[in-house]
């Protein structure tokens, strides 16, 4: 990623607000919004079709959860160093563990910090630039 | 005295008594007597002396019936014989030569006294004739004038007294016989009451066998909703309740004597267990695995464990199994019992409770999330800022939407406590930086509550077992409550500190109290003091419970001590990890 081509994501939630939120946090830090869905199936057709650096799943989505597509994405070689960021109302180390255990990069609880999100959206992608 | 009774004493004749003896000389008295008015042949030759035997026979007579009635007389029996010789001696004198005939009444009084107990009796039986025969010479106050007269007086009473040996001596031999017969059918009563009792024990004891056997089995019966099996050591089954037959679908004919309990268990989690138990499966080669299902209750400590049974259609089921020991007299195992208990519906019932929890969780912080994102956007906008009182009115809605956060949060936690879902992400623990991060958070809401913070805890790291957060949440809860709890201008004491095996933080505030008749509701969900509610202090009653449900979790307790308008002390004990 050079700093000329701002990164690009893809977020799913099947709340019209917190994708929004979400929105807002990913515009902060500085990177390019390509796809706001709110299906896990739909998140995969616009992963796919996009092929962002990011994805910003919800756990709990309509059709396919934000676990499934995880595992989608990281079955798939294609598809391979997508950064993939979990939101969840999910409090519990069991659902926690679920997420890592998925393949997801971050996993962050709701209600989160917009301010807080953008941070470690760039701590992220600065630490993926360094690789 | 009944008359049976006294019918008895008078009549035996096995044991005379002295009137049965007596009443033969009266009854020939009598007839001589009669004889001697009625022939005219017979003549008196001294009424006087004929008036005295009668007399003599008639004292014999009563003081017969005396010692047959009055039991403390009855030594003076001797006496009647003795008497009698003499008044029949007296009656033959005074009937003069008629008086001859008579002298065969002597023998009745002769054989009495020869029959008694002892030898002297002859003697005296044979001086008692001898005077008796006499008896007109000494009236006369002559001596007999001839040898046939003399001997009259001696040789009758020798014959008299050689017949009376005799009788002593058969006497003595029946009395011995008899003393001999008694002792033995006293012996044989005795021998036969002990059978009596005995049998009468064993009736007693197979009666109480039968009702302990009918009451085990009313009450293996009556268990229905439960399954119980026994078995002996090596898994053979010999008991099976109808709760047994319910469950798992087989009659007791077709299991006892027949199945092996490990049949009723999926393989699978036998071998599972005897590999936790770092123990070769299969203690006989009949039954693999059952060593690991009896392992712990063979050693004495009855367990319950949760397994998986497998009924007779091939379906599973989960049980909760309590096995516990059989043993013999000698305390010695004979086999064991296994108590299960299907909870296919309570854990089905447990997992749809965690599903709707973290559903409710879910539906509550996703709207949150937007109140909180959105207020936060709201406040940070630096294009378009706020005034000071938009930015306190934004406070305010903060600090609620946080509130209603927490109450998700410790709703949630309630029902995994509840649920056994809880778990804790333990690891070696300094208490003190705890406490002191708890008291740093606390410090904005004490200075708005204008209540002072005061800290005791020393530098020394205080070491525990445990889960940070979770303690830090235990902390932060007591110390939310006792700035709640206390007036402005009261003071809230946090310490810590450590014993030799305990480490002791207490949170102590100068507030309102807690009445005594509450104290033992309090660690209960959803229990507010009337202290509390009376003063409008905000809450839904679960910060002690999740509190104390923390520090149980912890293998520690949860302490209070409160007295109403003086304050209250919680005090959470720990065990301290020692190197």
């Amino acid at each position: 990623m050079s700093d000329e081509t701002p990164a690009r994501v893809v977020v799913a939630d099947d709340d019209a607000d917190i994708r929004a939120l979400v929105a807002i946090a990913v515009r902060r830090a500085g990177i390019k919004l390509v796809a706001d869905v709110a299906t896990g199936d739909a998140a995969l057709t616009a992963i796919r079709e996009h092929q962002p650096d990011m994805v910003i799943l919800d756990v709990s989505m309509p059709g396919m959860t934000g676990l499934e597509v995880t595992r989608e994405i990281r079955a798939d070689s294609t598809l391979a160093g997508i950064r993939v960021f979990l939101l969840s109302a999910g409090v519990t180390e069991a659902a926690m563990q679920a997420g890592m255990d998925a393949g997801a990069d971050e996993y962050l609880i709701k209600p989160f910090s917009p301010r807080e999100l953008a941070t470690r959206i760039s701590d992220a992608l600065a630490a993926w630039s360094a690789e | 005295m009944k008359l049976g009774e006294l019918t008895r004493r008078v009549f035996s004749f096995r044991e005379p008594s002295p009137l049965t003896k007596q009443s033969a000389t009266v009854a020939l008295f009598l007839v001589a007597l009669v004889l001697l008015i009625v022939v005219p042949e017979l003549k008196f030759q001294s009424t006087s002396l004929v008036f005295a035997g009668t007399a003599g026979i008639l004292v014999a007579t009563v003081l017969a019936i005396l010692c047959t009635f009055v039991t403390s007389i009855t030594h003076l029996a001797i006496l009647i014989p003795i008497i009698d010789l003499l008044s029949i001696g007296m009656f033959r004198t005074g009937a003069g030569d008629s008086g001859v005939l008579f002298g065969a009444l002597l023998i009745l009084p002769v054989v009495w006294l020869a029959s008694e107990n002892g030898r002297r009796w002859i003697v005296v039986a044979a001086i008692g004739t001898s005077i008796a025969l006499l008896m007109p010479y000494i009236f006369e106050g002559e001596a007999p004038g001839t040898a046939s007269e003399w001997l009259r007086g001696i040789f009758t009473p020798i014959v008299f007294a050689v017949a009376g040996a005799i009788i002593n001596e058969l006497s003595s031999q029946s009395r011995a016989q008899l003393v001999s017969i008694r002792r033995l059918a006293e012996e044989r009563e005795v021998m036969l009451r002990g059978a009596v009792d005995y049998t009468e024990r064993l009736r007693e004891n197979e009666e109480a066998l039968r009702a302990a056997d009918r009451l085990t089995r009313s009450v293996l019966d009556a268990v229905t909703e439960q399954s119980v099996m026994g078995s002996d050591v090596t898994g053979l089954i010999d008991v099976w309740n109808p709760g047994a037959e319910r469950m798992l679908g087989l009659a007791p004919n077709e299991v006892q004597g027949k199945r092996y309990v490990s049949e009723f268990h999926i393989s699978t989690e036998l071998q599972q267990r005897s590999k936790e138990l770092n123990y070769p499966p299969g203690e006989t080669v009949l039954n693999p695995g059952f060593s690991a299902l009896v392992e712990s209750a063979r050693l004495g400590r009855p367990e319950v464990r949760h397994w998986s049974y497998v009924r007779s259609d091939g379906s599973v089921i989960s049980v909760e199994v309590a096995v516990t020991r059989r043993v013999d007299e000698t305390g010695a195992t004979v086999g064991y019992i296994f108590v299960a208990t299907d909870v296919t519906q309570a854990l089905e019932v447990s997992r749809l409770k965690d599903e709707f929890v973290g559903l409710i969780s879910h539906e509550l912080r996703t709207p949150l999330s937007s109140i909180l994102g959105y207020l936060e956007l709201m406040s940070d906008d630096d294009e378009n800022p706020l005034s000071e009182e938009q930015l306190q009115y934004l406070g305010v809605a903060e600090r609620n939407a946080h509130r209603l956060l927490r109450l998700v949060g410790d709703l949630l936690f309630t029902a995994q406590v509840g649920s056994s879902s809880f778990t804790l992400d333990t690891t070696s623990v300094d208490v003190a930086p705890v406490v002191k991060a708890s008291l740093e958070s606390a410090e904005p809401n004490a200075a708005a509550a204008g209540v002072s913070l005061v800290v005791d805890v020393g530098n020394d790291p205080i070491i525990v077992r445990g889960d940070p957060q979770r303690l830090g949440q235990a902390c932060d809860n007591l110390i939310s409550n006792a700035i709640k709890f206390t007036p402005r201008g009261g003071v809230v004491t946090v310490s810590a500190r450590a014993t030799n095996s305990r480490v002791i933080v207490t949170v102590a505030d100068t507030g309102m109290g807690i009445p005594a008749a509450e104290l033992d509701q309090l660690f209960e969900r959803f229990f507010r003091a009337s202290t509390a509610t009376r003063a409008a202090v905000p809450g839904v009653g679960l910060g002690l419970s999740i509190t104390k449900a923390i520090v149980v979790a912890h293998e520690g307790e949860l302490d209070v001590e409160s007295e109403v308008g003086v304050g209250t002390s919680f005090i959470m004990r720990l065990p301290r990890e020692t190197a």
